[in-house]
């Protein structure tokens, strides 16, 4: 039989620390070690600046670790920083500000595994070429895995696809990429492409694209099916401002197939081929805040393409603008109005081949409608319809306004949220009698003065409800419940329920 | 992949169907009311919308506007189709002919094969006396079934015992000839280009293309039947045949001695006719095939005969 004072012993082991005694205990270890992680901190900035106006000179850069990138794309970053390079002499604090800069650059390119760490050193006073005031930087850049394969499966939106998806980076050294997509599905039959994207002159924000895709998607909504095979080149530039430009050009071969049985007359005139060639520029100024559900701020965006004019070539010609912006504002405690605004024109052009403009297809003209633009409407279920087709329009214009509300008693912190909206459009076809749509420049012109001023008779086609937001980091979804007030004969509203998913919304 | 856009039916859906809304009389629609019904109190509410409803959005212009008649699509150009004029491809031909016999008023669209419901030219979309519901399109299978139930002079085929035998010699060893001649000889680059290909896109890219995938089902079709492209034996087939059909028609106007002409007649037009004449494409360069039926002068005047009766216009 053990003895009281075992027993004592046992006892005591068995007995549980009190858990908010441990509580405190760490909390009392955490403080200690931020305390002193801030007190080194403050030395840290002591020691700059106390040092800030010290003159240095950069004679050294060194990047560590990263055994695949070029040279010569590392020294277009670095060498203005060297001090050879430079006129004027550099205080401590600006050659910091300058190599931080740059490394931030470094941090773009997406190559390096973040954070990239950066040391000083004084270059040994020993060696006869170095000067008092030199300071040595290295940077630490573990280089990120060369690839990246991902497969997986999407079901959702009424579509369900499987896909594999193979990134390849660094490929020569510049933080050139290749990648690799493939997919297949129900709606978006199939999907593949290949792109290629270097940065120009180590530039993260300047960026050149070449891409080539082949895919075949079904449109239910206008009974076809439609394939496409083509190339897309682009440059993508980032100013300053924060304004993302894009020009580019493609040529795409288009194939309108696979009609359904009850396919209308209009679809059945535009199945075929036609090969578009086409330049393009987008721009973009996002400054929302969370574009997805966005509480301040705003977006402008345009695009612009002109298509088969002059030595372009191809199949079809016109030249295509569309305008779109959104405007958020917080009304206080959670309370959000936000209002969006679309528009976009088709304007037939002739091809150099031929004499007069050369009618919209399918293909290229605007749909409107869906739970992501006018919602309370089926997909493209505005605007012209030759029996159950939406054959699509040249001109359109829609606005919404919504005002969003926090879910009372989740609050405002959650991407949840309430909203009641209202919202509408015009979608319109290029007005004229013509004879199997040939008509002159000038005939065009006049068409489209008054297919503009068609787009204000009568109210336009809207639609209201309330609903459910709820804003992924990948995705907005929306349940709203709509009702549509004003409608044109033909165009399909949606009433009741119905659910969205998307990354733009009205 | 970013989500793009989405729409799913659900049980208040089935109030769209019970409105008397314009959007909402597809046959789906009505199913999803038997399975579902709405509490009245909101099927009330769905039908007090859309508060106004305003005439359709006028169609885009390439939209086809003549729906009152008949439309047979068929290779064609357009200038051609204006006209009335043959089609040049001896499938189209067939039926335009045949169709034309049963004096069916009709108008030629110049299309493809990807506007046809079964991949195939020709089909028929008859006319619809309603703009949103059109009749649904017949394709060449069904066609002689329509004409019959459709046209007030309708031809009969004559029950001859030797009738399928012939139409064979036509639908295998002329198709088979004409194919070869066509697509696997020089006459490629010189009719069938300009034809079948150059209409399609202005892009060399798509016309190699397309020209790779004519030339290649025209090659695999003929090795259905054997084991190597042989051109003495598919010409020589053909030309047996070509013989063997002059003496069926013998001294008759018509073949088998009808009255008027029926579909054996618009089979056999449709390849003599084409091969007949000198201004297809550009011009044959490769004559065998095209002399086999010149050979046959009352296959000839066969075929002039149907030209001048009833191809007037063009």
């Amino acid at each position: 039989m053990a003895s009281p004072l075992e027993d004592d012993i046992f006892e005591k082991l068995k007995q549980k620390t009190d858990a908010a005694e441990t509580e405190k205990r760490q909390q009392d270890v955490n403080a200690k070690v931020h305390a002193q992680y801030q007190k080194a901190q403050e030395r840290l900035v002591e020691l700059v600046d106390d040092n800030s106006t010290l003159p240095v000179t950069i004679s050294s850069i060194r990047v560590l670790h990263a055994t695949h990138t070029r040279r010569e794309f590392l020294e277009r970053i670095f060498q203005p920083l060297l001090s050879v390079n430079r006129d004027g002499p550099y205080t401590l604090s600006e050659a910091l500000s300058d190599v931080s800069t740059a490394t931030n650059q470094l941090n773009k390119f997406d190559i390096f595994k973040s954070p990239i760490s950066i040391f000083i050193d004084k270059p040994d006073p020993s060696d006869p070429s170095t000067t008092p005031t030199d300071i040595a930087v290295y940077l630490s850049a573990q280089e990120r895995s060369r690839y990246t394969i991902k497969t997986g499966t999407e079901v959702g939106h009424s579509e369900g696809n499987a896909f594999v998806n193979v990134q390849l980076r660094n490929l020569f050294g510049g933080a050139e990429s290749l990648n690799a997509h493939g997919s297949l599905g129900t709606r978006t039959r199939s999907a593949y492409s290949v792109g290629f994207d270097a940065p120009v002159l180590s530039n993260p924000d300047f960026r050149f694209e070449v891409n080539g895709q082949a895919s075949s998607t079904l449109k239910s909504w206008a009974s076809h099916e439609e394939v496409l095979k083509g190339g897309t080149t682009k440059l993508k530039y980032l100013t300053e401002g924060g304004h993302r430009h894009e020009v580019g050009y493609s040529g795409i071969w288009r194939q309108v197939t696979s009609l359904a049985e009850n396919a209308s007359p209009t679809v059945r005139g535009d199945a075929g081929d036609s090969f578009k060639s086409s330049i393009s520029h987008t721009w973009i100024n996002d400054r929302r805040d969370y574009p997805l559900l966005p509480n301040r701020g705003y977006l402008m965006k345009t695009v612009a393409e002109i298509a088969g004019l002059g030595p372009l070539g191809g199949d079809v010609g016109f030249g295509k603008l569309e305008g779109e912006t959104q405007a958020a504002v917080p009304l206080g405690s959670g309370v959000t109005f936000t209002a969006g605004l679309r528009g976009g024109l088709l304007y037939p052009l002739s091809l150099s081949s031929g004499n007069a403009p050369i009618q919209s297809r399918i293909n290229d003209r605007f749909q409107l409608g869906g739970p992501t633009d006018v919602r309370g409407f089926r997909l493209s279920g505005l605007g012209p319809h030759d029996g159950s087709d939406a054959v699509g329009g040249d001109i359109y214009a829609a606005g919404g306004a919504s005002l969003l509300f926090p879910i009372p008693r989740v609050g405002a912190d959650t991407p949840l949220r309430l909203q009641a909206f209202v919202n509408g459009g015009r979608l319109l076809a290029l007005k004229g009698k013509s004879k199997e749509g040939v008509m002159d420049s000038k005939a065009v012109a006049s068409n489209m003065r008054r297919t503009i001023a068609a787009l204000k008779d009568g109210l336009p086609s809207c639609a209201a409800g309330l609903g459910i937001v709820y804003a992924h980091p990948v995705a907005r979804f929306e349940i709203n419940f709509s009702l549509p007030l004003v409608l044109r004969a033909a165009e399909a509203g949606r009433k009741g329920l119905s659910f969205g998913v998307g990354v733009e919304f009205l | 992949m970013p989500p793009k856009e989405s729409e799913r039916n659900d049980a208040v859906r089935g109030g769209a169907a019970s409105s008397s809304s314009s959007s909402s009389s597809s046959p789906q629609q009505q199913q999803r009311r038997s399975a579902f019904t709405i509490p009245p109190p909101l099927k009330r509410l769905f039908d007090a919308f859309p508060l106004v409803t305003y005439p359709p959005n006028e169609l885009p212009l390439r939209a086809p506007r003549n729906r009152y008649q008949h439309a047979l699509y068929v290779f064609a150009t357009a200038e051609g189709a204006e006209l009335g004029a043959p089609s040049y491809n001896p499938s189209c031909l067939k039926w335009q002919t045949y169709l034309e016999f049963c004096n069916i008023n009709f108008c030629v669209v110049p299309s493809n094969n990807h506007a046809s419901p079964t991949g195939a030219l020709p089909f028929l979309l008859p006319s619809s006396s309603e703009l949103s519901k059109p009749s649904p399109p017949v394709p060449s299978g069904k066609l002689q079934k329509w004409t019959l139930q459709n046209s007030s002079s309708v031809v009969e085929e004559p029950s001859d015992m030797r009738y399928e035998a012939y139409l064979s010699l036509i639908d295998h060893r002329i198709r088979r000839a004409w194919l070869y001649a066509l697509y696997l000889t020089p006459n490629f680059t010189s009719i069938a280009e300009s034809l079948y290909i150059l209409p399609a896109s202005s892009n060399s890219f798509v016309r190699l293309t397309i020209a790779y995938e004519l030339r290649a089902a025209a090659e695999a079709e003929l090795l259905k039947h054997s084991a190597v492209i042989s051109a003495e034996t598919l010409y020589k087939d053909a030309e047996e045949a070509f013989a063997a059909l002059e003496t069926v028609l013998g001294d008759g106007e018509w073949f088998f001695g009808a009255a008027k002409p029926g579909l054996f007649d618009a089979s056999v037009f449709a390849y003599t006719h084409l091969l007949l004449d000198k201004a297809l494409g550009n011009g044959w360069s490769e004559s065998r095939l095209r002399n086999a039926v010149l050979g046959n002068r009352k296959l000839v005047a066969h075929r002039e005969r149907i030209l001048t009766t009833f191809y007037t216009g063009a």
